[in-house]
Protein backbone atom coordinates (compact mmCIF):
# COMPACT_ATOMS: atom_id res chain seq x y z
CA UNK A 1 0.00 0.00 0.00
CA UNK A 2 1.04 3.00 -0.53
CA UNK A 3 -0.08 5.25 2.43
CA UNK A 4 2.72 2.92 4.35
CA UNK A 5 5.60 4.89 3.01
CA UNK A 6 3.48 8.61 3.22
CA UNK A 7 4.88 10.28 6.50
CA UNK A 8 2.56 10.18 9.88
CA UNK A 9 1.68 13.66 8.85
CA UNK A 10 0.41 13.32 5.54
CA UNK A 11 -1.30 9.90 6.24
CA UNK A 12 -3.44 11.81 9.01
CA UNK A 13 -4.12 14.77 6.45
CA UNK A 14 -5.55 11.78 3.96
CA UNK A 15 -7.17 10.53 6.92
CA UNK A 16 -8.76 13.97 7.79
CA UNK A 17 -9.85 14.60 4.12
CA UNK A 18 -11.61 11.16 4.07
CA UNK A 19 -13.42 12.41 7.10
CA UNK A 20 -14.33 15.52 5.91
CA UNK A 21 -15.96 13.98 2.79
CA UNK A 22 -17.56 11.72 4.72
CA UNK A 23 -19.77 14.02 6.85
CA UNK A 24 -17.22 15.12 9.71
CA UNK A 25 -16.97 18.56 10.18
CA UNK A 26 -14.70 18.64 13.09
CA UNK A 27 -12.19 17.07 10.62
CA UNK A 28 -11.84 20.13 8.58
CA UNK A 29 -11.20 22.12 11.79
CA UNK A 30 -8.82 19.67 12.89
CA UNK A 31 -6.49 20.44 9.46
CA UNK A 32 -6.96 23.94 10.33
CA UNK A 33 -5.42 24.12 13.54
CA UNK A 34 -2.64 21.35 12.13
CA UNK A 35 -1.90 24.59 9.09
CA UNK A 36 -3.19 27.20 10.21
CA UNK A 37 -0.73 28.90 11.55
CA UNK A 38 2.04 27.61 8.81
CA UNK A 39 0.10 29.14 6.52
CA UNK A 40 -0.10 32.50 8.44
CA UNK A 41 3.86 32.18 9.19
CA UNK A 42 3.99 31.90 5.22
CA UNK A 43 1.81 34.76 4.35
CA UNK A 44 2.94 37.18 6.87
CA UNK A 45 6.87 36.51 5.91
CA UNK A 46 5.88 36.89 2.30
CA UNK A 47 4.83 40.22 2.83
CA UNK A 48 0.80 40.29 3.28
CA UNK A 49 1.19 41.60 7.05
CA UNK A 50 -2.08 43.94 7.12
CA UNK A 51 -4.77 41.32 6.15
CA UNK A 52 -2.79 37.88 7.13
CA UNK A 53 -6.48 36.13 8.94
CA UNK A 54 -8.04 37.47 5.80
CA UNK A 55 -5.63 35.48 3.34
CA UNK A 56 -5.53 32.41 5.40
CA UNK A 57 -9.58 32.17 5.52
CA UNK A 58 -9.22 32.55 1.70
CA UNK A 59 -7.15 29.81 1.20
CA UNK A 60 -8.78 27.37 3.13
CA UNK A 61 -11.74 27.88 1.82
CA UNK A 62 -10.27 27.24 -1.43
CA UNK A 63 -8.83 24.61 -0.59
CA UNK A 64 -11.82 23.05 0.74
CA UNK A 65 -13.55 23.93 -2.56
CA UNK A 66 -11.41 22.10 -4.37
CA UNK A 67 -10.48 18.78 -2.23
CA UNK A 68 -11.82 16.82 -5.08
CA UNK A 69 -8.95 17.91 -7.46
CA UNK A 70 -6.35 17.34 -4.50
CA UNK A 71 -4.43 14.09 -5.30
CA UNK A 72 -2.10 13.30 -2.78
CA UNK A 73 0.62 14.06 -4.57
CA UNK A 74 2.41 16.94 -2.78
CA UNK A 75 1.82 16.92 0.89
CA UNK A 76 -1.56 18.96 1.71
CA UNK A 77 0.76 21.96 3.31
CA UNK A 78 2.70 22.33 0.26
CA UNK A 79 -0.54 22.52 -1.45
CA UNK A 80 -2.34 25.06 1.24
CA UNK A 81 1.24 26.94 0.98
CA UNK A 82 0.87 27.03 -3.41
CA UNK A 83 -2.41 28.63 -2.71
CA UNK A 84 -1.84 31.06 -0.47
CA UNK A 85 1.14 32.15 -2.35
CA UNK A 86 -1.30 32.65 -5.20
CA UNK A 87 -3.67 34.88 -3.29
CA UNK A 88 -1.00 37.20 -2.29
CA UNK A 89 0.70 37.79 -5.85
CA UNK A 90 -3.55 38.46 -6.58
CA UNK A 91 -3.87 41.07 -3.78
CA UNK A 92 -0.53 42.49 -4.49
CA UNK A 93 -0.99 42.76 -8.22
CA UNK A 94 -4.48 44.34 -6.96
CA UNK A 95 -2.74 47.04 -4.51
CA UNK A 96 -0.91 47.63 -7.42
CA UNK A 97 -3.46 48.85 -10.02
CA UNK A 98 -4.91 50.61 -7.47
CA UNK A 99 -1.13 52.96 -6.77
CA UNK A 100 -1.26 52.02 -3.64
CA UNK A 101 2.24 52.08 -1.90
CA UNK A 102 3.06 48.96 -0.02
CA UNK A 103 6.01 50.08 2.22
CA UNK A 104 7.74 47.81 4.53
CA UNK A 105 9.07 48.99 8.29
CA UNK A 106 11.42 47.25 10.11
CA UNK A 107 9.43 48.24 13.07
CA UNK A 108 6.61 45.85 11.68
CA UNK A 109 9.00 43.44 13.73
CA UNK A 110 7.27 44.76 17.25
CA UNK A 111 4.15 46.29 16.21
CA UNK A 112 2.88 43.40 13.53
CA UNK A 113 3.58 40.50 15.07
CA UNK A 114 2.96 39.03 18.48
CA UNK A 115 5.09 36.07 19.62
CA UNK A 116 3.84 33.58 21.18
CA UNK A 117 6.23 33.04 23.81
CA UNK A 118 7.09 36.87 24.66
CA UNK A 119 10.04 37.49 23.39
CA UNK A 120 10.46 40.77 22.66
CA UNK A 121 12.09 41.80 19.17
CA UNK A 122 15.27 42.35 20.11
CA UNK A 123 17.93 43.77 18.03
CA UNK A 124 19.31 40.90 16.36
CA UNK A 125 15.69 40.31 15.54
CA UNK A 126 14.99 43.45 13.90
CA UNK A 127 18.70 43.07 12.11
CA UNK A 128 17.76 39.58 10.64
CA UNK A 129 14.29 40.95 9.20
CA UNK A 130 16.07 43.92 8.25
CA UNK A 131 18.09 41.67 6.25
CA UNK A 132 14.98 39.23 5.22
CA UNK A 133 13.32 42.53 3.82
CA UNK A 134 15.89 42.84 1.73
CA UNK A 135 15.97 39.66 -0.21
CA UNK A 136 14.10 39.71 -3.48
CA UNK A 137 10.48 38.49 -3.02
CA UNK A 138 11.80 34.97 -4.99
CA UNK A 139 14.66 34.40 -3.03
CA UNK A 140 12.42 35.47 0.47
CA UNK A 141 10.03 32.86 -0.49
CA UNK A 142 12.16 30.18 -1.19
CA UNK A 143 14.43 30.94 1.55
CA UNK A 144 11.09 31.21 4.20
CA UNK A 145 10.20 27.74 3.04
CA UNK A 146 13.58 25.69 3.71
CA UNK A 147 14.17 27.60 6.82
CA UNK A 148 11.19 28.55 8.59
CA UNK A 149 9.33 25.46 7.17
CA UNK A 150 11.86 22.80 6.44
CA UNK A 151 10.91 22.39 3.21
CA UNK A 152 12.87 20.41 0.58
CA UNK A 153 13.81 22.07 -3.15
CA UNK A 154 11.10 19.95 -4.46
CA UNK A 155 8.61 20.99 -2.69
CA UNK A 156 9.82 24.69 -2.70
CA UNK A 157 9.89 24.41 -6.39
CA UNK A 158 6.18 23.04 -6.01
CA UNK A 159 5.16 25.83 -4.13
CA UNK A 160 6.61 28.48 -5.66
CA UNK A 161 6.72 27.42 -9.46
CA UNK A 162 10.18 26.85 -10.40
CA UNK A 163 12.68 24.01 -10.42
CA UNK A 164 14.72 22.49 -7.62
CA UNK A 165 17.74 23.85 -9.47
CA UNK A 166 16.43 27.36 -9.65
CA UNK A 167 15.16 26.90 -5.70
CA UNK A 168 18.30 25.55 -4.39
CA UNK A 169 20.37 28.69 -6.43
CA UNK A 170 17.86 31.17 -4.88
CA UNK A 171 18.19 29.85 -1.18
CA UNK A 172 22.13 30.22 -1.66
CA UNK A 173 22.15 33.62 -2.84
CA UNK A 174 19.71 34.36 -0.13
CA UNK A 175 21.84 33.02 2.41
CA UNK A 176 24.93 34.56 1.25
CA UNK A 177 22.93 38.69 0.67
CA UNK A 178 21.59 37.92 4.28
CA UNK A 179 25.57 36.89 5.84
CA UNK A 180 27.08 39.88 3.78
CA UNK A 181 24.03 42.32 5.45
CA UNK A 182 24.89 41.36 8.69
CA UNK A 183 28.54 41.43 7.99
CA UNK A 184 28.42 45.30 7.62
CA UNK B 1 31.25 35.73 7.22
CA UNK B 2 33.08 33.32 4.93
CA UNK B 3 30.92 29.84 3.24
CA UNK B 4 32.36 26.47 4.07
CA UNK B 5 33.80 24.74 0.90
CA UNK B 6 31.49 22.04 1.82
CA UNK B 7 28.26 22.82 -0.63
CA UNK B 8 26.41 19.42 0.36
CA UNK B 9 26.83 19.88 3.97
CA UNK B 10 25.96 23.58 3.63
CA UNK B 11 22.77 22.51 1.74
CA UNK B 12 21.68 20.11 4.10
CA UNK B 13 22.25 22.23 6.92
CA UNK B 14 18.26 23.91 6.76
CA UNK B 15 17.39 19.79 6.90
CA UNK B 16 19.51 19.05 9.74
CA UNK B 17 17.73 22.20 11.72
CA UNK B 18 14.44 20.97 10.89
CA UNK B 19 15.72 16.90 11.76
CA UNK B 20 14.76 16.06 7.83
CA UNK B 21 18.10 13.69 7.61
CA UNK B 22 18.24 9.99 7.45
CA UNK B 23 20.08 8.84 10.08
CA UNK B 24 23.06 8.27 8.02
CA UNK B 25 23.13 11.90 6.30
CA UNK B 26 22.68 13.02 10.13
CA UNK B 27 25.58 11.67 11.19
CA UNK B 28 27.88 12.72 8.35
CA UNK B 29 26.65 16.64 8.81
CA UNK B 30 27.70 16.16 12.66
CA UNK B 31 30.99 14.90 12.03
CA UNK B 32 31.32 17.60 9.54
CA UNK B 33 30.12 20.22 12.20
CA UNK B 34 32.44 18.84 14.62
CA UNK B 35 35.39 20.20 13.02
CA UNK B 36 34.24 23.31 11.02
CA UNK B 37 33.11 26.71 12.91
CA UNK B 38 32.09 28.39 9.92
CA UNK B 39 29.21 25.34 9.35
CA UNK B 40 28.58 26.02 13.05
CA UNK B 41 28.16 29.80 12.69
CA UNK B 42 26.02 29.03 9.40
CA UNK B 43 23.72 26.34 11.89
CA UNK B 44 23.89 28.79 14.57
CA UNK B 45 22.41 31.61 12.39
CA UNK B 46 19.97 29.60 10.72
CA UNK B 47 18.06 29.15 13.99
CA UNK B 48 17.73 32.38 14.79
CA UNK B 49 16.61 33.26 11.45
CA UNK B 50 14.06 30.32 11.93
CA UNK B 51 12.77 31.37 15.88
CA UNK B 52 12.78 35.09 14.17
CA UNK B 53 10.05 34.11 11.12
CA UNK B 54 8.55 31.60 13.41
CA UNK B 55 6.81 33.88 15.46
CA UNK B 56 3.25 33.73 14.42
CA UNK B 57 0.91 36.49 13.36
CA UNK B 58 -2.12 36.33 15.41
CA UNK B 59 -5.31 34.52 13.56
CA UNK B 60 -8.56 33.48 15.07
CA UNK B 61 -8.15 29.24 14.10
CA UNK B 62 -11.53 28.93 15.18
CA UNK B 63 -13.07 31.68 13.00
CA UNK B 64 -11.29 30.31 9.91
CA UNK B 65 -12.52 26.73 10.69
CA UNK B 66 -16.03 28.28 10.63
CA UNK B 67 -15.71 29.00 7.42
CA UNK B 68 -14.89 25.84 6.20
CA UNK B 69 -18.62 24.88 4.40
CA UNK B 70 -19.59 21.01 4.48
CA UNK B 71 -18.19 18.60 1.81
CA UNK B 72 -20.53 18.91 -1.45
CA UNK B 73 -19.65 16.73 -4.26
CA UNK B 74 -18.93 17.64 -7.64
CA UNK B 75 -21.58 16.78 -10.02
CA UNK B 76 -20.41 14.21 -12.39
CA UNK B 77 -21.05 14.49 -15.82
CA UNK B 78 -23.03 11.56 -17.47
CA UNK B 79 -22.83 10.61 -20.53
CA UNK B 80 -25.93 11.48 -21.33
CA UNK B 81 -24.69 15.27 -20.68
CA UNK B 82 -21.71 14.52 -22.87
CA UNK B 83 -24.46 13.23 -25.45
CA UNK B 84 -25.62 16.51 -25.21
CA UNK B 85 -23.08 18.64 -25.83
CA UNK B 86 -22.26 16.90 -28.93
CA UNK B 87 -25.14 16.92 -30.29
CA UNK B 88 -25.69 21.05 -29.85
CA UNK B 89 -21.98 21.25 -31.34
CA UNK B 90 -23.47 19.26 -34.40
CA UNK B 91 -26.63 21.42 -34.76
CA UNK B 92 -24.24 24.50 -34.70
CA UNK B 93 -22.07 23.75 -37.12
CA UNK B 94 -24.77 22.29 -39.16
CA UNK B 95 -26.71 26.06 -39.11
CA UNK B 96 -24.17 27.99 -39.32
CA UNK B 97 -22.39 26.08 -42.52
CA UNK B 98 -25.89 26.53 -44.46
CA UNK B 99 -26.51 30.19 -42.78
CA UNK B 100 -22.89 30.71 -44.59
CA UNK B 101 -23.89 28.79 -47.45
CA UNK B 102 -27.17 30.97 -47.77
CA UNK B 103 -25.27 34.50 -47.58
CA UNK B 104 -22.64 33.07 -49.69
CA UNK B 105 -22.48 35.77 -53.01
CA UNK B 106 -23.38 34.55 -56.29
CA UNK B 107 -19.92 34.97 -57.43
CA UNK B 108 -18.40 32.48 -59.86
CA UNK B 109 -20.89 34.04 -62.29
CA UNK B 110 -19.32 37.18 -62.05
CA UNK B 111 -16.14 35.79 -62.05
CA UNK B 112 -17.43 34.08 -65.36
CA UNK B 113 -18.35 37.42 -67.45
CA UNK B 114 -15.16 39.08 -65.95
CA UNK B 115 -13.16 36.32 -67.80
CA UNK B 116 -15.32 36.54 -70.77
CA UNK B 117 -14.95 40.59 -70.92
CA UNK B 118 -11.20 40.27 -70.39
CA UNK B 119 -9.77 42.05 -73.13
CA UNK B 120 -6.82 38.96 -73.15
CA UNK B 121 -9.15 36.20 -72.59
CA UNK B 122 -10.38 36.59 -76.01
CA UNK B 123 -7.23 36.25 -78.32
CA UNK B 124 -6.76 32.51 -77.86
CA UNK B 125 -10.74 31.46 -78.84
CA UNK B 126 -10.52 33.42 -82.02
CA UNK B 127 -7.84 34.02 -83.30
CA UNK B 128 -6.15 30.78 -85.81
CA UNK B 129 -4.02 28.10 -83.99
CA UNK B 130 -1.03 29.72 -85.85
CA UNK B 131 -1.53 33.42 -84.23
CA UNK B 132 0.65 34.04 -81.31
CA UNK B 133 -1.14 34.27 -77.93
CA UNK B 134 -1.96 37.85 -77.42
CA UNK B 135 -1.30 37.68 -74.02
CA UNK B 136 2.28 36.93 -74.05
CA UNK B 137 3.04 39.71 -75.65
CA UNK B 138 4.89 42.27 -73.47
CA UNK B 139 2.31 45.22 -73.05
CA UNK B 140 4.08 48.96 -72.67
CA UNK B 141 1.35 50.38 -70.60
CA UNK B 142 -1.29 47.98 -69.32
CA UNK B 143 -3.28 50.35 -67.17
CA UNK B 144 -3.82 52.48 -70.41
CA UNK B 145 -4.97 49.40 -72.21
CA UNK B 146 -6.84 48.05 -69.59
CA UNK B 147 -8.87 51.60 -69.49
CA UNK B 148 -9.39 51.87 -72.76
CA UNK B 149 -11.16 48.41 -72.86
CA UNK B 150 -14.06 49.04 -70.64
CA UNK B 151 -15.49 52.36 -72.31
CA UNK B 152 -15.46 50.01 -75.89
CA UNK B 153 -17.17 47.77 -73.24
CA UNK B 154 -19.97 49.90 -72.79
CA UNK B 155 -20.66 51.20 -76.56
CA UNK B 156 -19.96 48.08 -78.17
CA UNK B 157 -21.01 45.23 -76.06
CA UNK B 158 -18.17 42.39 -76.05
CA UNK B 159 -19.47 38.71 -77.68
CA UNK B 160 -19.45 36.23 -75.07
CA UNK B 161 -17.88 33.12 -75.43
CA UNK B 162 -20.92 31.33 -76.61
CA UNK B 163 -21.55 33.99 -79.06
CA UNK B 164 -17.92 33.98 -80.12
CA UNK B 165 -17.67 30.19 -80.95
CA UNK B 166 -21.01 30.66 -82.99
CA UNK B 167 -19.50 33.74 -85.00
CA UNK B 168 -15.56 31.98 -85.26
CA UNK B 169 -16.17 28.27 -86.63
CA UNK B 170 -13.58 26.74 -88.51
CA UNK B 171 -11.26 28.05 -91.24
CA UNK B 172 -13.30 25.31 -93.32
CA UNK B 173 -16.61 26.90 -93.17
CA UNK B 174 -15.01 30.39 -95.19
CA UNK B 175 -15.47 30.42 -99.15
CA UNK B 176 -12.53 30.92 -100.69
CA UNK B 177 -13.23 34.46 -101.34
CA UNK B 178 -13.09 34.75 -97.92
CA UNK B 179 -10.05 32.74 -97.05
CA UNK B 180 -8.20 34.83 -99.30
CA UNK B 181 -9.40 38.40 -98.09
CA UNK B 182 -8.02 36.81 -94.71
CA UNK B 183 -5.14 35.85 -96.08
CA UNK B 184 -4.26 39.09 -97.44
CA UNK B 185 -5.10 40.65 -93.91
CA UNK B 186 -2.56 38.40 -92.53
CA UNK B 187 0.10 39.56 -94.85
CA UNK B 188 -0.83 42.87 -94.58
CA UNK B 189 -0.36 42.68 -90.30
CA UNK B 190 3.53 43.59 -89.37
CA UNK B 191 5.70 40.67 -88.40
CA UNK B 192 4.94 41.59 -84.63
CA UNK B 193 1.20 41.09 -83.86
CA UNK B 194 -0.76 44.29 -82.72
CA UNK B 195 -1.23 44.45 -78.99
CA UNK B 196 -4.21 46.68 -79.20
CA UNK B 197 -6.97 44.01 -78.21
CA UNK B 198 -9.15 46.17 -79.29
CA UNK B 199 -8.10 46.58 -82.70
CA UNK B 200 -7.87 42.63 -83.46
CA UNK B 201 -11.29 42.08 -81.24
CA UNK B 202 -13.14 44.37 -84.13
CA UNK B 203 -11.36 42.99 -86.93
CA UNK B 204 -11.73 39.22 -86.34
CA UNK B 205 -15.20 39.27 -84.62
CA UNK B 206 -16.77 42.00 -87.03
CA UNK B 207 -15.85 40.27 -90.01
CA UNK B 208 -17.13 37.16 -89.08
CA UNK B 209 -20.13 38.65 -87.57
CA UNK B 210 -21.11 40.23 -90.62
CA UNK B 211 -21.05 36.74 -92.44
CA UNK B 212 -23.30 35.28 -90.06
CA UNK B 213 -25.57 38.08 -89.72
Amino acid sequence: MTDVALPTDERTDLDLIARWKAGEQRAATLLVQRHAVAVARFVASIGARDDVEEVVQDTFVRAFASLDGFRGESSLRTWLFTIARRLVLDRRRTTRRRGEQVEVHENDAATEYDSLDGVVADETQRRLLGALEKLSPTQREVFVLRVSEGMSYAEIADTVGTTEGAARVHYHHAMRTIKELLDD
Amino acid sequence: MIDCPNGEVRDQLPDYLHDRLESSARMSVERHLADCAVCRDELALLRDLRGTLQRAPRIDVAAVAAAIPAYRPAARKSWASGWRIAAAITVIAVGGTSIALLRRPERPTQVARNTVAAPTSHAPAVGPASLPPVVKQPVPQPEQKVARAEPSAKTAPVPTGEELAMAGGTISDLSDGELSDLIGDLDSLDAVPSTDVESTESLLTGRHRGRHE
